[in-house]
């Protein structure tokens, strides 16, 4: 598979280039923030599986425990 | 909650408490600890606690009567007693230097008189003089001992007490009898024992057993004057001089009664696989030599109960007590998340609640019960992680309206059967269903009932949820005449049971084995049956499956364990996807022969581990074993499909299955990826419904090079993502699927 990071993607509806931007999270109540690549002028937010499986999965579960 | 709710659980728990012969001991010596020490040669610590716990170790290992060794569970597998008193000889005479111990505190003012220099009087002494207590001993003979003054190694002894005195100073006032307590006025306490026989200046009467107290406030009373025996009075000894110390500070005799720790024996251990092992005889007469002495030690069986604690896979992998995990359900539903931890979480929902510890533990504690307990509190309390429990409940929710067909056979409206297939066996294999319904159609009057019993409600632990369905349930049985439920699956028959105790059920098995029911020979020759762990308590389930095996000429042979559970039990797959693996691997090994099963989800589980398994229906019907098992989505098609047939055919009626916008989609998946969103419960019809909405709306990413595309679906507790691209019309292939369950914060 294609790693994310190096396709081209953009927004399919503003057909923007995506930028890096601060976005929040909340979970179980908590809520936190991190930089994730987004539609700079509809802000969509967009997540690649490398990070839903790997950093989100194990913040998820830390607040699971909690 | 109140912390007893949930402690009540584990009350019966006696993990980790005092052994049987602790129990037993005078001292409540901690044998098990002792013997530990002494099986490693650790002579220094095994005399330190001996001492610390005996006070006299010198003359107690001479002169106990050792009670324990009547409470040795080594006697219950047939082997002698552990030679206790031996051993404590042992680590007296192997430590390198006996020492006496005293505390590093400044001396006290207050005055304590102990009358009598006997075992009690010597051992409350030296207690309050280790304590630093201005203490005075008064005895009308020459020198200490009463009643071992005379014995034979009296020289011995005389050492031992010179020894413990010798770092914790006391008056002795030897020759001088006291005759009126008038004497003693100058003290703030007094302790009588003077012996067997002795004087108790008219307070005997008035004597309390617990606390050694008597009616003058200040007068206490023990030893052997009292009736105890010499061991008793050492022990007893001590344990007044922390009343004594009590009274002196507070002015109120008091006692931290631990007694109640060492009521129950413990003798319910059944020491499974535990050699038998003779006792160590010594070879020399002065007792055991070193090597001796640690392989005499080393016969302790340390009994504790951990059997439910070996034996879970759950409760291994956590390894923590029962009696701790009660407070941590307790805890969990009083922290505020954010500033506190919870504790038991990720066991909570590890649980497969499947009856084994229960089953096991020698005082039937259920700890599934407890952990179901806890996710019903979480799930009222706010606390319920709903992303482990989603897919299950949307499932459920399909089961119970799309998937459901409820009705007396055609042409009735009551019956006195209805067929309960419950919603995975028609999923599995629509076949089950339309064969059992086949055979139940001819035989008896019987309707059918499909839909879900509730249990994904259950296990996630909401009740609301549970009681609205079961309602519906309910009248739904009704409105059929009240029929006799037929199971086939024993999940279902529990949850009925509990919740529906009025509805008399049946098993299919039994029914179909009642009628002689094996159609054809299959083409198994042996295996064993591996029963579900919710057909524990039904040995009439049991025992059909085995007959109707039995009629098909497999010859069987019986796990050793049965009714463990295959993994699936308490939806543990995304709560512990490890312990997932590990639990069903373990069943999937059990045996080397094929598994007979009657649970569509036991099934599934061992298939999808590739082994040799058939549904006792597949035998009864001559269906193929071994058949595969459909993805998530086919599982739902299934179960329309079945209804549709059952429906035409047996009812001459249509069915017309919702449809979607989406539906007409045909999505490219390969095998791999299918197996990996069978693991993660990603459906294909999800996807579907995600693609379908990203390309009306325009609303996903694109990759203009490849033609690439990816989007997301946002769903109330789990958010799907979905990589993939056109490959014709209304045809796409699907390069990857994922999902988060944290959600996006919007307007950020
Ligand atoms: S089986 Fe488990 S719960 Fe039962 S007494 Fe033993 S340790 Fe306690
Ligand atoms: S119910 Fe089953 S999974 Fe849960 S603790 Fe007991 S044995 Fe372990
Ligand atoms: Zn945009």
């Amino acid at each position: 598979m294609v790693m994310a990071e190096e396709k081209l993607w953009k927004c399919g509806k503003c057909k923007e280039d995506l930028v890096k931007k601060r976005t929040a999270f909340s979970y179980l109540g908590h809520t936190f923030s991190t930089e994730v690549m987004c539609c700079p002028k509809c802000g969509k937010v967009f997540i690649p599986k490398e990070l839903a499986e790997g950093k989100m999965a194990a913040v998820e579960q830390e607040l699971e425990d909690k | 909650m109140k912390i007893e709710e949930a402690a009540s659980y584990t009350e019966k728990c006696f993990h980790g408490s005092p052994a049987s012969c602790t129990c037993a001991c005078p001292f409540h010596l901690d044998i098990r600890s002792l013997l530990e020490k002494v099986s490693k040669g650790k002579w220094a610590s095994a005399y330190k606690l001996l001492r610390n716990e005996t006070i006299f170790p010198v003359i107690v290992s001479a002169l106990c009567d050792q009670p324990c060794s009547n409470h040795c569970q080594r006697t219950q597998i047939g082997d002698q007693a552990i030679s206790i008193r031996d051993l404590e000889d042992a680590c007296i005479r192997y430590v390198k230097k006996r020492k006496a111990d005293a505390y590093n505190i400044p001396p006290k003012t207050a005055k304590v008189a102990v009358v009598g220099a006997g075992l009690a009087g010597l051992s409350c002494a030296l207690n309050l003089a280790r304590k630093k207590f201005q203490v005075t001993v008064f005895d009308k003979e020459l020198g200490w001992g009463g009643s071992i003054r005379v014995h034979l190694r009296f020289k011995e002894f005389n050492e031992e007490i010179s020894l413990m005195f010798s770092v914790a100073k006391a008056d002795f006032q030897f020759k001088s009898e006291i005759t009126s307590l008038a004497q003693l006025e100058e003290f703030d306490a007094i302790y009588i024992a003077t012996g067997s026989g002795g004087d108790s200046f008219g307070l005997l009467e008035s004597w309390d057993h617990e606390l050694q107290t008597t009616s003058e406030k200040k007068v206490f009373l023990g030893g052997s004057l009292c009736g105890v025996s010499q061991m008793e009075g050492i022990a007893q000894g001590a344990q007044v001089s922390k009343v004594i110390e009590a009274y002196i500070q507070t002015g109120k005799a008091s006692y931290i009664n631990k007694e109640n720790n060492f009521k129950e024996c413990g003798r319910k251990l059944d020491h499974d696989g535990a050699l038998s092992l003779a006792r160590v005889e010594a070879k020399s007469t002065d007792g055991y030599s070193e090597a001796e002495a640690r392989e005499e030690a080393s016969r302790c069986l340390q009994c504790d109960c951990d059997k439910c604690l070996t034996s879970c896979e759950m409760l291994k992998r956590f390894g923590k007590a029962p009696q701790k995990m009660a407070i941590e359900v307790y805890t969990d539903t009083h922290v505020n998340p954010p500033l506190s931890t919870h504790t038991l979480a990720r066991e909570t929902y590890s649980c497969n609640l499947c009856g084994h510890c229960k089953s096991i533990c020698p005082e039937a504690v259920d700890i599934g019960a407890m952990l179901q307990f806890s996710r019903t509190a979480r799930f009222k309390d706010n606390s319920y992680p709903a992303a482990l429990h989603d897919f299950w409940l949307r499932e459920m929710d399909y089961a119970v309206s799309q998937g459901a067909f409820v009705s007396a056979p055609k042409g009735k409206k009551t019956c006195q059967y209805a067929f309960f297939p419950g919603c995975q066996l028609g999923a599995s294999n629509p076949e089950h269903v339309l064969e059992s319904y086949d055979f139940l159609n001819e035989h008896y009057d019987a309707g059918i009932f499909i839909s879900c019993c509730g249990a994904p409600a259950f296990w996630a632990g909401d009740e609301e949820r549970l009681g609205v369905h079961i309602e519906k349930l309910r009248q739904e049985w009704f409105e059929m005449g009240r029929p006799k439920l037929v199971f086939a699956c024993a999940t279902c028959e529990n949850i009925f049971s509990m919740m529906l105790p009025e509805i008399k059920s049946i098993s299919l098995y039994e029914l179909l084995d009642r009628q002689s029911h094996v159609l054809s020979k299959c083409d198994l020759t042996e295996a064993v049956v591996f029963d579900p762990c919710a057909a524990r308590d039904d040995d009439e389930m049991q025992s059909s499956v085995r007959r109707l095996a039995d009629k098909a000429d497999i010859s069987l042979e019986e796990l050793q364990e049965k009714n463990r559970c295959c993994g699936y039990g308490g939806l543990i797959r995304l709560a512990n996807p490890s312990l997932y693996d590990e639990i069903s691997q373990v069943r999937a090994e059990a045996s080397e022969k094929p598994y007979i099963v009657y649970c569509a989800n036991c099934r599934e589980v061992f298939a999808a581990r590739d082994k040799e398994c058939a549904h006792v229906l597949d035998i009864v019907f001559g269906l193929s074993i071994n058949a595969s098992i459909p993805s998530l989505a086919k599982k739902r098609e299934n179960s329309l499909e079945l209804k549709k047939k059952l429906m035409r055919e047996k009812w001459e009626m249509d069915f017309e299955a919702e449809t979607h916008e989406w539906d007409k989609l045909s999505l490219i998946i390969g095998d791999e990826l299918q197996k990996m969103m069978d693991q993660k419960l990603i459906s294909s019809a999800d996807l579907q419904e995600a693609i379908w909405l990203a390309e009306e709306s325009g609303d996903k990413f694109y990759d203009e090079s490849d033609g690439m595309s990816l989007c997301s679906m946002i769903k109330p507790v789990i958010t799907y993502w979905v990589e993939y691209r056109k490959t014709g019309p209304d045809t796409y292939e699907v390069y990857s699927a994922y999902y988060h369950r944290m959600h996006f914060v919007k307007g950020e």
